[in-house]
């Protein structure tokens, strides 16, 4: 039971011991370091117990199970938690070496773990949006922290579009308890399946607004690229890598788990709008030059494969949604934190992620896509293969252009574009770690397509058809 | 500068808005109310102060410097009435006496530990908020 | 009272939407305020009717009480609420202290003359490289 409630336990305390303290000090952001770590580490065991034993529970404070605040972890919540935690401690990483300039970067980033570790491990659909919002405010305030008068106005376009989500989400919950007169996500699962058809359909559309705008998908991205362009590189990486897995998890769970049949009514939709957002993405990233708007749209454009997952249903579906999330949040991480870095090293680290988005093996990213080509296969639905197809190629192009475009200029007008100066030894560290669990789960992919066919299971187990 | 009638106005409710405030502290548990709203309605009164006098008046006659201090030893009251009763074995947030027991009456006041609790959370709003007000209320200052 | 519910809860969703489309950004933020208390309206309203009480009646008598768990999801929601709107309004001040400005054309308007001074410097600097001369390089504030 520790193991479930203890990452929360450590971020709280962590967290609050950190607010009173100032960050810009080394010693603080190596204690929020350590914190994050801890917390991971423990997400880590529980993933693997979950994988073996199945879902673990705890209920605070002894109460009956509808009126306390209840942890369920399984599969699929542990699968994020362990990657979103994972990501951060390497993002932090390379914050804390570069050297923080705000006095409360790493407090906030501390809460912004405890909100996703919340999320990914509570089995109560309010909590699940207390703890979203956690994330989510702590998100709005990381981007409002420092900067020029550009950054900031980023950060209040992102909050505001995002907040209306949320709020949509409310109302959608709002409307969910009215219909099941209950919040816990299993009872939840089982009421939604009576409901009548229009009112699970008003509640899946506000849903999937709420989660469409976290991913940053095609009508609801336009936030995304000026932020993930003028944040700083472990802060986007954080955005990319483990904000925008709520968005995943949140279709996968509401989507997968409690409305089923809302999702496969929607399947076309979801696919033509996966497919726009994909198009659209690669068009736009081909089209800038600066690496990391590059790097904004093709995670406008890689969400958008999730979607097609998800709308190509059924367990494969749901497997290659969650194996291509788990990549995708990996690739993204690893380019924005090396995105800024020089040199012969973090040249090899930044390859590797090229590599992986464009979907070339031995790279995490090659399988993810395989597990999507493959459900497009077995579904039978050649157009989306042909999407995939052409989607590749587009990603292969842009990837290599930024890569062109980066690295293979003379070594002066290099140096011009080179911020950072030489990487120290913490910033290769980061990136390397994230660029190492590319290659290794590249050249070893049974966990990613295990977790994958897992979380699944525990989706469809979660709805009761299983 | 506001006019005679507004800062009027503002003086004479200080006093009975912080009166009212703290009655729907101590009467949480037995009618409507609690520590949230209760803090919600003082700072409503701290905001009508600052409205009706101006940032510096305020600060010179009221603890505003102290208002972050006040939300921390808030959250502090808070989280030891959260954690004090798993000491002694009990869940996390028992409260004394506990359920179906007649707590002391105070006149028509009841004393029970868990309106301790909600005195955290009250310094907890009040502090927040004047922290807030404070660094918003003044856009052409400089933030220190 | 579902009827006055749900119209009280259209209006002022309708207000907040309005309000979110303005260019001055304090009106932006009221109507993201507007958003939030239909939303905890909402909430309010999913538990009107049915009186199905989760926490044990401690009187013993079968009357239907209304639902806690609505009021104390609203609580939750005004809360976070509150501390959006604060974040917001903190967001205001930054910017108006860089720009002394809280309208969006106006902060757009300086944007788009500032990617065009960048436009219109970038590409002659790098035909210039082209060619192979030295160049100055612009100071790029970042």
């Amino acid at each position: 039971m520790i193991l479930v409630a203890g990452p929360l336990l450590v971020l709280w305390v962590a967290g609050l011991a950190l607010a009173a303290l100032d960050g810009r000090r080394r010693g603080v952001g190596v204690l929020a370091i350590a914190a994050v770590a801890v917390a991971f580490g423990l997400q880590a065991v529980l993933l693997g117990r979950v994988l073996a034993d199945g879902p673990q529970e705890l209920v605070a404070g002894g109460w009956a199970a509808d009126v306390g605040i209840r942890l369920r972890v399984d599969a699929l919540g542990a699968v994020f938690a362990a990657l979103s935690s994972g990501i951060v401690v390497a993002a932090l990483l390379q914050a804390v070496a570069t050297g923080v300039r705000s006095r409360s970067l790493p407090a906030l980033v501390v809460f912004l773990t405890l909100g996703l570790s919340g999320l990914f491990a509570t089995g109560d659909v309010f909590s699940f949006y207390v703890f979203f919002e956690l994330a989510m405010i702590a998100a709005y305030a990381l981007t409002a922290a420092s900067g020029t008068a550009r950054e900031v106005g980023a950060a209040f376009l992102f909050a505001i579009v995002n907040l209306v989500g949320s709020f949509l989400f409310l109302i959608g919950i709002a409307l969910l308890y009215r219909a099941t007169g209950t919040l816990e996500m299993v009872a939840v699962a089982e009421a939604a399946g009576r409901l009548e058809a229009t009112t699970a359909i008003l509640i899946a559309i506000s849903f999937f607004v709420a989660f469409g705008t976290k991913l940053g998908l095609f009508p609801f991205h336009f936030w995304l690229p000026t932020l993930y362009a003028t944040a700083s590189p472990p802060v986007a990486a954080i955005f990319a890598g483990a904000l925008a897995n709520i968005g995943a998890y949140g279709l996968l769970r509401f989507g997968g788990a409690i409305l089923p049949n809302e999702l496969a009514l929607s399947a076309t939709a979801l696919i033509v709008i996966g497919s726009v957002s994909i198009a659209y993405g690669a068009i736009q990233a081909i089209g800038r030059r600066d690496t990391r708007e590059v790097l904004a749209y093709s995670s406008i454009g890689h969400v958008g494969y999730i979607l097609v997952a998800l709308g190509l249903g059924g367990p494969v579906g749901l497997a290659a949604a969650v194996a291509f999330s788990v990549a995708n949040a990996l690739n993204k991480a690893l380019l924005f934190l090396s995105s800024e870095l020089r040199g012969r090293l973090t040249a090899a680290i930044f390859l590797v992620g090229v590599l992986s988005v464009a979907g070339v093996p031995p790279t995490a990213g090659f399988f993810g896509k395989a597990a999507l080509f493959d459900a497009g296969v077995r579904a039978e639905s050649w157009w989306t293969v042909a999407l995939l197809f052409v989607g590749g190629a587009l990603s292969f192009v842009y990837v290599f252009q930024i890569y062109q475009h980066d690295r293979w200029r003379p070594r002066e007008q290099r140096e011009r574009a080179t911020p950072l100066g030489s990487a120290g030894v913490g910033q290769r560290l980061a990136a390397g770690l994230v660029a190492l669990v590319v290659l290794v789960l590249g050249l070893w992919p049974q966990p990613l397509l295990a977790a994958g066919r897992d979380a699944a299971e525990a989706i469809v187990v979660a709805r009761g058809d299983g | 500068m506001t006019s005679i009638l507004t800062r009027y106005v503002a003086r004479a409710l200080l006093a009975p808005v912080l009166i009212v405030s703290v009655g729907i502290l101590v009467k949480g548990y037995a009618d409507v109310g609690d520590g949230f709203a209760a803090g919600v309605v003082a700072a409503l009164a701290l905001l009508l102060q600052y409205v009706a006098f101006g940032t510096d008046a305020v600060e010179h006659a009221l603890p505003i410097r102290w208002a972050p201090g006040i939300a921390i030893a808030g959250l502090a009251i808070a989280v030891l009435v959260f954690a004090v009763p798993m000491a002694f074995g009990e869940p996390p947030l028992e409260h004394a006496p506990p359920a179906g027991e007649e707590p002391v009456h105070l006149g028509s006041l009841e004393l029970i530990t868990a309106v301790v609790f909600d005195v955290g959370v009250f310094l907890l709003v009040i502090g927040a908020v004047g922290t807030i007000i404070g660094s918003l209320v003044d856009p052409d200052r400089e933030a220190p | 009272m579902n009827l006055v519910f749900a119209a009280a809860i259209g209006v002022i969703f309708g207000a907040g939407v309005h309000l979110l489309l303005q260019a001055d950004l304090l009106r932006v933020v009221t109507g993201l305020a507007l958003v939030a208390n239909a939303a905890s309206l909402t909430l309010m309203s999913s538990g009107l009717t049915r009186g199905r009480e989760p926490i044990l009646p401690l009187t013993g008598d079968a009357e239907p009480a209304s639902d806690p768990v609505v009021q104390a999801l609203t609580l939750t929601a005004i809360v976070i609420g509150f501390a959006t709107t604060a974040l917001l309004l903190a967001l205001i001040v930054v910017l108006y202290r860089r720009r002394h400005s809280v309208d969006l054309d106006d902060l757009s308007r300086e944007e788009a003359e500032a990617a065009a001074r960048d436009e219109a410097e970038e590409p002659a600097l790098d035909a210039w490289r082209e060619l192979g001369l030295e160049v100055d390089e612009p100071e790029v504030a970042r």
